[in-house]
């Protein structure tokens, strides 16, 4: 009975330091998830380096420059100008949630990954948001 | 209708859950005693579980919208397949599923228990409890046969990324036989706390199950990890996704629990630990569910608004305080005596492996649980990138393939050198040969070639046991070499899935290290070389099925002269979503996969963009997980003839 609450003590004891050393390990390899709003008016955010941002495209404001756009997105309270390197995927397109991620200069967001969030959104019965065939002639 | 058949049927189950866990205890606390009251219960279980898992198909099969679960899951136009795996693609069929499952455990288990049985009755009163829970989930937070007021003409449909690989279909199920089956071991380790039974009675009687769920665990695992290779269009097949964590930390205890069960029943050692273990396994599980059922991995913020959600978490809660409290108060009852003779011995290499899988399950929880825990204190919404998870993994992978390299060759009780020498000296030098051939093929990478060389001594030790068992039996080399796996199907089929371990291992490091992502774009006609490939697209196509349309485009491939085929790499659209999901194409090759996923199709243009990844020996790793899984259940079938043979032998037939 002793030498089994000695050794739960001792492994707890193991584990606790453990855990130390793992979250302490962990703090640099973190990536944050930020949103608009919270990052214009953070100065803060421009020397936090590398994160991670969420919003939806602003509609009428991507605009392809070379091997890059740019767009704007908004969590609907702050808009951000996000410029983005690379070919975005197919399902981009105005109004669609996406996360890019990058660094923030206070001004533009430069981002050089992209992820489009999956939405839930559905075809209504009597007409499509948009159907295939129209998008692609 | 079909409602009130489901709801009255899972009422059935809960009721027979109830009274399972009392005439249990009840008869538990009679000495085992009454054991045919037990029969009712769990008749009523596995009655209410399939008539429930049935109700919910036939109203998928029949379009009966009236549900909001059908409404919400499937379309008139699904195909059948995808009807019927529609039962567990959102979350209340799938608690359904994991009730089906339960009761078809709690079912085989009764078998097993007869007239006296104290230890067996009070496990299958903790399966009643743990049935109590989700059957009562099912009328409460997670009711699929809840019903809509006005009933739609059609329903919207399952999640596409559901409907588009037969994996799909397989895989839920294949993952819950082997999650749902931890529930038998834990049940019978409870069972034998309060029970104060310090014989390995318990083990061996769970024995099958264990090896029944590991097996099934294995190939869940395996089988997600193809679906998203195969249709998430990212190109990975693993990326430490708290999701895919929750079915691999499981795996990691489980397999810790399957060898270190072999120590107690070999030399009696080793009990409070298998039960510790076992307990986590099942605890780790629970939180699996959690993490995959809540919403909580999705989004942190969904996770209020699901009753689900809590009502896991608190179950979880609870099977934590009351597993390792009654181990705490109760452990030192099914403690074993026997000590270790010495750390160089079969046992000392166990226990080895046991500390590494339960460090590297630690270390995989941690980095999994982190971000919720981070946030739920201080609002910051954070990843833990795949690199951090990488880092701690190859490290502890390595020492562990090591471990299985000369552990199973090694003696019990006391490994004397000299005998580890000889064994290990063949195997040694193939590894040494095999090791410099890679190098000279042109592999510089360190943690290749460790790994490589880990692998080739895994199986060369064992080919080298094979043979020289072989040939010390009196029989000819051929028929000893046959009758090696019945003569002890336990080790056999352990080797079988170490030799699998092994390839997996040697795949693992090959894609991970030789992979390589471009990005090209193409014009119609026009051609790119990359890596010795030429692709040409040759158009693109839109083709309209039932169900879904895809548009996609046509890429020929070549690597030299030869031609490799056509890839159609494209973009499902499902008529009831916005969204369409991305199909990738996979040329499968003996040196290496190539991998298309389809980055974009311009509108009004000629011109595709295509994301092209390559990576090296994929086919080896389904192989070898495929391996693995062939090795469990060749475990698990040999154990029975073993033993009526034994018998007949003893009887001198």
């Amino acid at each position: 009975m002793k030498r089994y609450r000695l050794f739960l003590i001792a492994a707890g004891g193991l584990l606790a330091v453990l855990i130390g050393f793992l979250v302490f390990n962990l703090r640099d390899n973190l990536v944050y998830y930020r949103v608009p709003s919270e990052i214009v008016n953070d100065p803060d955010a421009i020397t936090a380096g590398r994160f991670r941002l969420g919003g939806q495209v602003v509609p009428g404001t991507i605009v392809p420059a070379g091997d890059e756009v740019r767009f704007e997105i908004t969590d609907g309270t702050a808009v951000v100008l996000v410029a983005h390197t690379g070919v975005p995927q197919q399902l981009f397109r105005e109004g669609i949630g996406v996360v890019v991620e990058g660094t923030w200069d206070g001004t533009t967001f430069t981002s050089d990954n992209m992820i489009i969030k999956h939405d839930e959104q559905y075809r209504t019965e009597d007409g499509g948001i948009y159907t295939p065939d129209d998008r692609y002639p | 209708m079909i409602a009130s058949l489901g709801i009255a049927s899972v009422a059935l189950a809960l009721a027979s859950a109830i009274a399972l866990a009392v005439t249990g205890f009840r008869a538990f606390i009679r000495g085992g005693e009454g054991t045919t009251s037990l029969r009712l219960p769990v008749w009523g279980l596995l009655a209410g579980a399939i008539v429930a898992m049935g109700a919910l198909e036939i109203a998928l099969l029949t379009d009966d919208f009236s549900l909001r679960y059908v409404a919400e899951n499937h379309t008139r136009d699904t195909p059948l397949l995808f009807t019927i795996a529609a039962a567990w693609a959102a979350l209340e069929g799938s608690i359904v599923l994991w009730g089906l499952v339960l009761a078809g455990y709690a079912f085989w288990v009764h078998r097993s228990v007869g007239e006296g049985d104290r230890i067996g009755v009070a496990a299958l009163a903790v399966i009643g409890l743990v049935g109590i829970f989700f059957f009562g989930m099912m009328l409460t937070a997670a009711n699929p046969f809840v019903t809509l007021a006005v009933v739609p003409a059609d329903g919207s449909g399952a999640n596409p990324l559901l409907q588009n690989h037969i994996l799909m279909a397989i895989h839920p199920p294949m993952l819950y036989l082997g999650y749902v089956g931890m529930t038998v071991p834990f049940a019978f380790a409870i069972a034998s706390l309060l029970g104060g039974d310090s014989t390995t009675v318990w083990l061996e009687r769970t024995r099958r199950w264990t090896l029944t769920a590991w097996t099934f665990l294995t190939l869940g695992i395996l089988l997600g990890a193809w679906w998203s290779y195969e249709v998430l269009g990212w190109g990975g097949y693993w990326a430490w996704d708290p999701v895919e964590n929750a079915s691999f930390l499981p795996w990691l205890t489980a397999t810790a629990f399957v060898h270190s069960a072999v120590v107690q029943r070999r030399r009696g050692m080793l009990q409070a630990w298998n039960v510790a273990l076992v307990i986590g396994t099942f605890a780790l599980t629970i939180l699996g569910t959690f993490l995959t059922r809540s919403g909580v991995v999705a989004s942190v913020h969904s996770f209020t608004q699901s009753a689900v959600g809590p009502a896991l978490l608190g179950f979880l809660l609870l099977v934590l305080v009351a597993g390792f409290g009654l181990f705490a108060f109760r452990g030192h009852l099914v403690a074993s005596t026997p000590r270790l003779d010495s750390l160089a011995s079969r046992e000392g290499v166990f226990l080895l492996n046991n500390l590494l899988l339960a460090l590297f399950a630690f270390v995989v929880l941690i980095g999994t649980i982190y971000p919720m825990i981070l946030e739920a204190f201080t609002g910051d919404r954070v990843s833990v990138g795949a690199p951090w998870f990488d880092r701690a993994a190859v490290p502890i992978s390595l020492v562990l393939l090591f471990a299985l390299g000369f552990g199973p060759i090694t003696p019990y009780r006391q490994a004397r050198p000299g005998i580890l020498w000889e064994r290990l000296r063949g195997p040694l030098q193939a590894t040494a040969v095999a090791a410099a051939l890679v190098a000279v093929a042109g592999v510089r990478s360190i943690t290749v070639l460790t790994t490589f060389a880990l692998a080739t001594l895994i199986i060369s030790a064992i080919v080298r046991q094979a043979h020289f068992t072989a040939r010390s039996r009196p029989t000819s080399y051929v028929r000893a070499v046959g009758g090696l796996y019945r003569s002890d199907p336990g080790y056999w089929g352990g080797m079988v899935a170490h030799v699998g371990v092994a390839l997996v291992a040697i795949a693992i490091a090959f894609s991970g290290s030789f992979d390589s992502r471009d990005t090209v774009t193409l014009e119609v006609g026009e051609s790119a070389r990359l890596h010795g490939y030429t692709l040409t697209y040759s158009g693109p196509f839109f083709s309209e099925q039932d169900h879904r349309t895809l548009i996609g485009a046509t890429i020929v491939l070549t690597r030299g002269e030869s031609g490799l085929g056509t890839l159609q790499p494209a973009l499902t659209q499902y008529p009831n979503q916005v969204q369409a999901v991305p199909t990738p194409a996979v040329h499968t090759g003996l040196r290496e996969d190539v991998y298309l996923s389809l980055v974009r199709i311009e509108e009004g243009t000629a011109r595709v963009t295509i994301d092209v990844f390559r990576f090296p020996l994929m086919w080896l790793l389904w192989l070898g997980g495929l391996v693995v899984v062939s090795g469990g259940a060749l475990s698990f079938f040999g154990r029975r003839r073993l033993r009526s043979e034994a018998t007949l032998e003893a009887v001198g037939v």
